[in-house]
Order: C-alpha cells, then structure tokens, then sequence
C-alpha cells in the first residue's frame, strides 16, 4: 500500500514537472516578428509626428484622421502579432502592462513636444522626436512580449 | 476554501497537458499547440475532441482570404467551467506530490499513472 502511495506521489510529480516544461517550451515559441514590432513603432513615429500637419495657434485643430488611422493601425497590427505567434493572452503581466503604459506615456510626451517645436517653426526636429518614438515603441513592444513570455514560463 | 478534485477527463496525459498550456493563455491555435506536445494533429484532434464535448474547452476556426482550406486557423480556448476544472484537478495533483500529501486524495485517484507523459 505504502509502495503504491509512493509510485502515486511520484507520478503526480512528474504530471506537475511535465506541465512546467510544457510552460517552458511554449515560452520558448512565441517570437513575435520585428517586422511587426517595428510597425508599432512606425505607427507611433506617424502619431507623435502628426502635428506638423496642423496650425498651432488659436485655430488649432487637432489631427483626428492621423490619430485615427493610428488607432486602427494598432489594431490591426496587434491582431497580426496574435496571428503570427498564434497565442492571444488573457493578462500579459505586471510588467508588461508597465512597458505599455511607458509607450503611452513617452508618445503623449513627445507629441506634446512636436507640438512645441511645430509652434516654434522647428517643424524639420519632427524627425528626431519620430524617431525617439519609434525606438521607444519597437524597443518596450519587444520587452512587454519577453516579459509576458517570461511569465507564461513561470505559470 | 478552493475546490480540489480529481478529474477523469483532464487526468488523462496528453489532455492535462492540452488543458495546462491552454490555462496560460486567452486562446491558442491549433498548430502551435500541436508543436508544442510534440503530437501529431490526429492525436491533437482526438483530445480535443473528448475535451470540447465535456464542455471544458472551445474551438473556433477564423476566415481567411488567403487560406480557404483545413489549413484556416483554429483557435483553442479553455471555456470557465474547463478552467475551474484543471484548477480543481491540478490543485489535487499538487496535493498528492506534497511530501504530507492528503492520502484521501491519493485514494480517490488509485489509477494515478503518468507513464505516457514522456513519450
């Protein structure tokens, strides 16, 4: 009986160790093409740069189709990242969420900023802060997906 | 207090494994599934089939222009009443591997044999 009860616990070891090494090698798995990271950098690049098509001043209207079409760009990108690692997750984790809320916030800053510069007729410095933008995006893009990853790892 | 229980249906091998990749995750397409245990899409297939008609899991297939075929993507996803289970199952199989693990646990689940895990 004593024999029996051993071999159980054993085997209910081994279920429990297989299932993290399942973890393991699904983590392993998702590669997230940089050809679509970059195109969330591209996205946020034409967002933060977007004010050199307006008029800063008392007139100043806001660019609703760029910001727009950057919305819908997202999405569309976030739908071919699940296509192309074939996973959607339910809770991408702390850290992540974290790298996504620095995307947000550093885009909302350097809009601002181009805002800045465009009222300033230093229209031509959009380039730099579109490219900040981009790197910044392609770079947390990639760190929320090893992140997430990472955590899938850990169960 | 969480429920533990030991079910017949997640218990078998290849179907705990199915169960515990997809808990990580919202939804999970077949392929990538398939590669990861390393089954074939016959076997794949087979569980998931027991799976889905216990209710513990759903499946989806996703139009596509360029793939008309079989080869259209086919989302996998625990439903609740799966996700509770593998909780309630896995809960009772960390009870069991516990050094003071709880014996009526073990004596609910007599035929406890993983032999095929490692294939």
């Amino acid at each position: 009986m004593e024999r029996n009860s051993d071999a159980t616990r054993r085997d209910a070891a081994i279920a429990l160790s297989t299932l993290a090494d399942d973890r393991s090698r699904l983590a392993a798995r998702i590669r997230v093409p940089w050809v679509l990271l970059a195109a969330l950098g591209g996205l946020a690049a034409l967002g933060v740069v977007s004010p050199a098509i307006a008029n800063p001043g008392d007139d100043y209207q806001p660019p609703l189709v760029v910001g727009m079409a950057v919305l819908i760009g997202v999405i569309i990108v976030g739908y071919l990242i699940q296509r192309g690692t074939g996973i959607r997750f339910r809770t991408m984790g702390v850290a992540a969420n974290a790298a996504l809320c620095g995307v947000v916030a550093t885009c909302l800053l350097l809009f601002m900023l181009s805002l800045a510069l465009v009222s300033l007729e230093l229209r031509w410095t959009l380039v730099l802060t579109g490219a900040a933008a981009f790197v910044v995006t392609t770079g947390l893009a990639r760190v929320a997906y090893r992140s997430a990853a990472k955590r899938l790892r850990r169960g | 207090m969480a429920e533990v229980r030991f079910d017949e249906t997640i218990h078998a091998p290849v179907r705990l494994r199915i169960c515990g990749l997809l808990r990580q995750v919202d939804r999970m397409d077949f392929a990538l599934l398939r590669d990861t245990l390393e089954v074939s899409d016959a076997t794949l297939s087979k569980h998931l089939k027991i799976i889905i008609t216990a209710g513990f899991a759903s499946s989806a297939k996703e139009a596509s222009a360029e793939r008309k075929d079989a080869r259209r993507l086919t989302w996998i996803s625990l439903t609740p009443a799966g996700r509770r289970a593998f909780d309630a199952h896995l809960r009772a199989l960390q009870q069991i591997a516990a050094p003071d693990g709880v014996p009526q646990v073990a004596a609910r689940a007599p035929q406890l044999r993983f032999e095929h895990l490692h294939p």
